[in-house]
């Protein structure tokens, strides 16, 4: 898999786009597919740092697109497995240092192939040591770092419930096990301590709203099963007022910030926040599924971030995943958090 | 959430390349792929000489996003600060000049060698953070030569290297003042500089505040932080109710100027609502800024902002954010026992604001419902 951008760009053909703008989901499929075969490109070895991630990316989208048989199973277990330490945490390939960010990829994809048996049967408790792994990393406040050299972000705290909650290891789903492998009350305290008056969330207290991190506070809050009880309506109406905001009149594609560019992966941020708190209908989500589909490369296949600029498989996941979202024809459901 | 994804410039595709370009790619491929197991060859052996180090410089300077090998820099660095300081009886062989420098800057020898090339870090980093301004790894490295030194060196050598990190975050917000990781970098500088030096700064950063304020109205970061600061602010001054109520009247007086000046700027009317929701004790997240606040103080200001965003109004009557703060603000005021609530006007607002923003029509009329005009 190659995290390599290009080779197209969104809305090629020099912005002759047809009238009625489809979903070129063959194209995209193809693209995924051809991802591991660009060797030959600096950038395909530049970018192995992200590598588990992007099967994950690239694995999702397809899914979405009902292909899930278009990538081998047995070669993406192998490879997940592979990246896998003694330790319980994943690198982003072979021989990289184990940390949160892919450990959070290699157990979804573990999930989405269906492939938890076959880490027991290759490692002693697998999935045991990678709750322990992700457990460690908790730390007195409550958050928790990407791995032992010690950044802390509400990224890593929803990959960290995120993990537990597919392994079926937190706490609430093992009541008999004393003590509880992490610290779920102090987590959520810490989330709440990371919201603002505008009623986003930052990627630590004190920290500006920003769209990936409510995405982040969200959905951990709802794993923890607080979202409702800790929002309640009020806090919800504040929350999807801002992050209703995001949609820009011109593109109708959606920012991170206030007074931001749009970039497709908002798409998702945005879109499965205000999906969390029932109020994805206070956007106009058919000009958001056009802007979504502007970003195509409608030849080679692929999306970028806006049209015009290079595709690559983190914006195609997140176009495919925010159309999902939308309810756009031939794409597969997706649960939000 | 990482845009790890390299942007590629230009025409640098496989399709159109030709095949001397794929010849010096192959090659640049090798030399990558070369370099990249030299180093972690010498990791993995633990060799963790200046050698080894030198070739992590180079590799992090082709790819700052390859985070392992920032690890390995780390190792090394670790093993030779440990070196250092385990060697406390080589002092008497080092150089009368060196030992001099150590005494006068307050450190002992191994504590001098360990700043020195904690700041030799932190000057290779420089030119890294200018090209790759959003690169988390480059911010945690500085952080962590950062939090290695306070927790190794005296205090007044710590505070320095802080305070020369102050002076480098305030130029790369100058370079980007949205940048998040700036300004949570930013944070993270003041908290430790207070903590070291037993002093309070957030008198000079609301300074810093207005000025970048001053510079770019539109700067919702910079709103933001003085947001943050504005409660301590008052806290450290022991403000009286008559101190927190000036300084409440010179945010809106601020803030009103501002959105004079560019109504149609979402960054300005989000400040506005941070100061009325300190007001609203309903908004966990609100802080406090007037205190004490009673319902009659509500009610003035609530009364006092209709009244001057209703003049907004003039001359910019086709600005949507104006309808909303008046719909918002009127009801807030109904909640309070609403005396003067002007119902009929709401209703004239909403209407306008549907037609102004198709875009979140639905979220009106969700408000519509709500607000039981």
């Amino acid at each position: 898999m190659s995290l390599v951008a290009g080779p197209g760009r969104g809305g090629a053909l020099d912005g002759q786009l047809p009238d009625e703008l489809q979903l070129v989901a063959e194209k995209h499929v193809a693209y995924i597919q051809k991802l591991d075969t660009r060797r030959d490109e600096l950038e395909y070895h530049l970018t192995e740092h992200l590598r588990l991630s992007g099967i994950y990316w690239g694995l999702t989208a397809l899914h979405l697109l009902h292909r899930a048989d278009a990538l081998p199973r047995d070669g993406v277990l192998d490879f997940v497995l592979s990246c896998l330490h003694e330790n319980g945490g994943f690198g982003a390939a072979p021989g990289h240092d184990p940390h949160m960010l892919y450990t959070i990829s290699g157990v979804q994809i573990l999930a989405m192939v269906d492939g938890f048996d076959e880490l027991e049967k290759r490692v002693t408790d697998g999935k045991r040591k990678i709750a322990d792994f992700v457990a460690s990393l908790q730390q007195v406040n409550g958050t928790f770092a990407g791995d032992e050299w010690g950044e802390t972000d509400t990224r890593f705290l929803y990959g960290a419930l995120n993990v537990l909650s597919l392994l079926g290891y937190l706490p609430h789903q093992r009541p008999n096990e004393e003590p509880a492998l992490i610290d779920v009350k102090a987590a959520i305290a810490h989330i709440k301590a990371c919201q603002n008056f505008d009623g986003g969330f930052g990627v630590a207290p004190g920290a500006e709203s920003h769209s990936g991190q409510i995405f982040t506070c969200l959905a951990a809050l709802s794993i923890a099963g607080e979202l409702d009880s800790y929002l309640g309506e009020e806090g919800k109406d504040r929350l999807g007022a801002w992050l209703s905001e995001r949609q820009l009149d011109d593109s109708g594609g959606l920012n991170g910030r206030p007074m931001k560019l749009v970039d497709v992966c908002y798409s998702w941020w945005v879109g499965s926040s205000l999906a969390m708190i029932e109020r994805l209908h206070w956007i106009d989500k058919k000009k958001l599924a056009t802007f979504i589909l502007q970003c195509q490369d409608p030849v080679e296949g692929g999306v970028a971030d806006r049209p015009g600029d290079m595709v690559d498989v983190f914006h195609t996941h997140f176009a495919i995943a925010g159309l999902s979202l939308l309810g756009y024809p031939g794409v597969g459901e997706v649960d939000a958090t | 959430m990482s845009h790890g994804v390299p942007r590629v410039s230009g025409t640098a595709t496989t399709s159109g390349k030709s095949e001397q370009a794929r010849a010096k790619e192959r090659q640049q491929i090798e030399q990558y792929k070369q370099l990249e197991g030299d180093v972690r060859a010498r990791i993995s052996a633990h060799d963790y000489s200046n050698a080894s180090l030198q070739l992590t410089s180079k590799l992090l300077s082709q790819n700052p996003e390859y985070y392992t090998i920032w690890n390995d820099r780390r190792r090394i660095l670790q093993h030779v600060f440990e070196q250092e300081l385990g060697e406390g009886g080589k002092s008497t062989t080092a150089p009368q000049q060196d030992i001099d420098a150590a005494h006068k800057a307050g450190l002992s020898l191994p504590q001098r060698e360990i700043s020195l090339l904690i700041q030799e870090d932190l000057h290779f980093l420089l030119p890294l953070l200018k090209q790759f301004p959003k690169c988390y790894w480059i911010w945690n490295h500085r952080s962590w030569l950062l939090r290695y030194a306070t927790s190794h060196l005296p205090p007044h050598a710590t505070l320095e290297l802080w305070q020369a990190e102050l002076g480098l975050v305030s130029k790369m917000l100058a370079l980007d003042s949205r940048n998040f990781h700036g300004w949570s970098y930013r944070r993270e500088v003041i908290a430790e500089m207070e903590k070291l030096s037993g002093s309070g700064m957030a008198e000079k950063e609301f300074e810093y505040t207005t000025r970048m304020i001053g510079t770019n109205l539109s700067n919702f970061s910079a709103w933001h932080y003085r947001s943050q600061l504005i409660s301590t602010l008052l806290q450290n001054r022991r403000a009286d109710s008559e101190q927190r109520r000036s300084t409440f009247d010179a945010e809106l007086e601020l803030i009103t100027r501002a959105l004079y000046t560019d109504p149609y700027d979402q960054s300005l009317w989000f400040y506005h609502e941070y100061l009325m929701a300190t007001l609203d004790s309903s908004n966990a997240g609100a802080q406090i800024i007037l205190h004490p606040c009673t319902d009659a103080d509500r009610t003035a200001y609530l009364s006092q902002e209709l009244d001057s965003i209703r003049e907004m109004l003039d001359g910019a009557e086709d600005c949507k954010y104006i309808y909303h703060a008046l719909l918002q603000y009127a009801n807030r005021l109904i909640g309070l026992g609403g005396h003067g609530a002007p119902t009929a006007e709401m209703k004239e607002w909403l209407s306008e604001l549907r037609k102004m923003d198709p875009l979140r029509a639905r979220r009106w009329e969700d408000l519509e419902t709500k607000l039981k005009l």
